[in-house]
């Protein structure tokens, strides 16, 4: 099984759209800043044909890492354990090491149905959802025999009944359930906007030592206080401000690109690609630096 | 029973079922209407993608303003059980099955086409097939290959099908079609590229049988010309035999079984 700790450097989302490009750029200079690779388990578990000579081709070369959607660790419907059980055995298949869900539902299935919505719904922040979350997340992590990331995921509505912030109940809930951070930073950022919060605040509070990885993305601004998080754009400024206060604060860790719509080119993805290398490289030469400094006094 | 539901809870399936049906269940105080607007647009286009990317024909058949009104009836009273995206459309059939001749008849949806399951049917192998886990290599390749004395094994992911319709030939310009009992084959061949094939009643018989009786292509055409009441069975023998080497070069018939005796 690969470790943990062979996700290191830049990752991309792997998107269909991708992959012929990757393959024939495979070992080119240019691409050298892809160090790993993000799939969603729910596009590939028990796909054949091309799609297993696809995975097999990219598993033999990268190290993978799988992000899931549709687990509604926030859901009201019972959890999908039979689901779990095939992203262990796919797990291990492929030798993937990290597997990290979002903090939000996408169920509404009672009575022992499911209700699939696949997409991204908010949790009302209150004391009840974050034991029944955080459960949730600790009868995954028992049947995968492993932690589980979790991310902070955007939103556009705040629910009336909440009792808390976002930053108190993903605190609690990864407290509570004892599981890894998957920081999203676009999404730190999407919230601070939609919600009005300081986003570097909110990334101090953040429990740093438990951040598996990140994500970086751009979204959609449809007013001036209303963003919409279609990983469609290119990453804005006060986001990669917001990555170097992150690698100031935690140090540097794995970050990977996400772009699912509007995809251009694997060469203009790179420059984002080789932009976070960039801050990477930066940010570890920052805390050298401190160290000598540090050795000197 | 919902008494017995956590007040975060009877909110979220308050919420869903404002996403899945806007007009019947209303938007909870104090949220605003253009942010939930977002979730609404992305749960519908989700699936409006989903299905539409698999079902091009019957989409374009229906016309825009029909078929979205077919998703939303989907979404508002269809409960998905799978978590992977590829069992969207095959929902979206069980859908045809099960719900949709009631909102039908109860005139939530409008008039469907007849052959409309037949033809989404169709219409989604080609997505079952293509990711259909079964591996389509050859089998025992470099020996030759005795067709007529032994068991062929056939494509692993080989579809053999028969509708009430001419579901291929159906398209938005050519929609307004009578029943025709068609059969046809769909498979994918080792270059991961799916196939599709129409075959007559004959053909069809005999790979029925050749499949479910495991039987040499010789038996199998044998018993077919006995059943046919044909008068001249060597004629049925050699069509027969022509036809099962043809399905053998287009990887439709990919090896055949050793016999032991």
């Amino acid at each position: 099984m690969a470790l943990i700790s062979q996700i290191q450097g830049v990752g991309l989302g792997l998107k269909r759209e991708l992959i012929p490009q990757i393959q024939s750029s495979y070992g080119d200079h240019e691409i050298a800043n892809i160090q790993f690779l993000e799939i969603a388990p729910e596009n590939w578990i028990n796909a054949g044909g091309k799609y297993s000579a696809q995975l097999a081709w990219f598993a033999e070369r990268y190290p993978l890492v799988c992000h899931g959607l549709c687990l509604s660790l926030g859901g009201p419907s019972p959890l999908n354990t039979d689901f779990i059980r095939q992203i262990k055995t796919f797990l291990k298949q492929y030798e993937i090491s990290v597997y990290t869900e979002h903090l939000s539902y996408c169920t509404d299935g009672l009575h022992g149905e499911q209700g699939y919505l696949y997409d991204l719904l908010p949790i009302p922040f209150t004391e009840e959802a974050i034991y029944h979350v955080a459960g949730r997340i600790r009868q995954t992590q028992d049947i995968l025999g492993q932690q589980i990331g979790i991310e902070n995921t955007s939103a556009y509505v705040a629910a009336p009944i909440s009792e808390m912030d976002e930053l108190t109940f993903i605190n609690a809930v990864i407290s509570e359930a004892d599981c890894l951070l998957h920081l999203d930073i676009n999404n730190v950022y999407v919230n601070s906007v939609n919600f009005g919060f300081d986003p570097h605040t909110f990334l101090r509070r953040l429990p740093g030592e438990r951040i598996v990885y990140s994500h970086m993305a751009g979204h959609d601004q449809q007013a001036p206080d209303f963003l919409v998080d279609t990983h469609g754009e290119n990453i804005i400024d006060p986001v990669w401000t917001l990555l170097s206060d992150a690698y100031q604060l935690f140090g540097t860790f794995p970050t990977l690109l996400e772009r699912d719509q509007n995809i251009p080119p694997l060469r203009i993805l790179m420059q984002e690609i080789n932009k976070i290398a960039e801050y990477q490289r930066r940010s570890s030469m920052t805390k050298q630096t401190n160290l000598s400094a540090v050795a000197l006094d | 029973m919902s008494n017995q539901i956590p007040e975060f809870q009877r909110y979220q399936l308050a919420f869903t079922a404002h996403l899945r049906d806007p007009k019947q269940h209303p938007i909870q105080t104090g949220v605003p209407p253009e942010r939930i607007a977002v979730y609404e647009e992305i749960v519908f286009n989700n699936l409006l993608q989903s299905v539409t990317a698999c079902f091009p024909v019957a989409s374009a058949v229906l016309g825009k303003r029909k078929w979205h009104k077919l998703v939303q009836c989907f979404m508002c009273y269809h409960s998905a059980n799978s978590p992977f995206f590829r069992d969207i459309p095959k929902q979206f059939l069980h859908f045809l099955l099960t719900d949709a001749p009631a909102l039908e008849s109860e005139n939530k949806t409008t008039a469907l086409p007849p052959y409309l399951n037949a033809l989404c049917h169709y219409e989604w192998i080609e997505l079952y097939v293509s990711a259909h886990p079964a591996e389509a290599k050859a089998i025992n390749a470099s020996k030759a290959v005795d067709l007529a004395a032994n068991v062929a094994i056939f494509n692993p992911t080989l579809q053999l099908l028969q509708y009430d319709y001419a579901v291929h030939k159906i398209s938005a310009r050519k929609k307004l079609v009578q029943p025709a009992l068609t059969q046809l084959l769909v498979y994918r061949n080792s270059q991961y590229a799916v196939r599709f094939m129409e075959i007559n009643a004959v053909t069809y018989e005999l790979i029925l049988l050749m499949q479910s009786n495991k039987l040499p292509g010789a038996k199998a055409l044998q018993l077919l010309a006995g059943q046919l009441r044909h008068p001249e069975p060597q004629v049925i023998m050699e069509f027969g035999l022509a036809i099962l080497d043809d399905l053998k070069a287009q990887e439709i018939i990919v090896g055949t079984e050793i016999l032991q005796d």
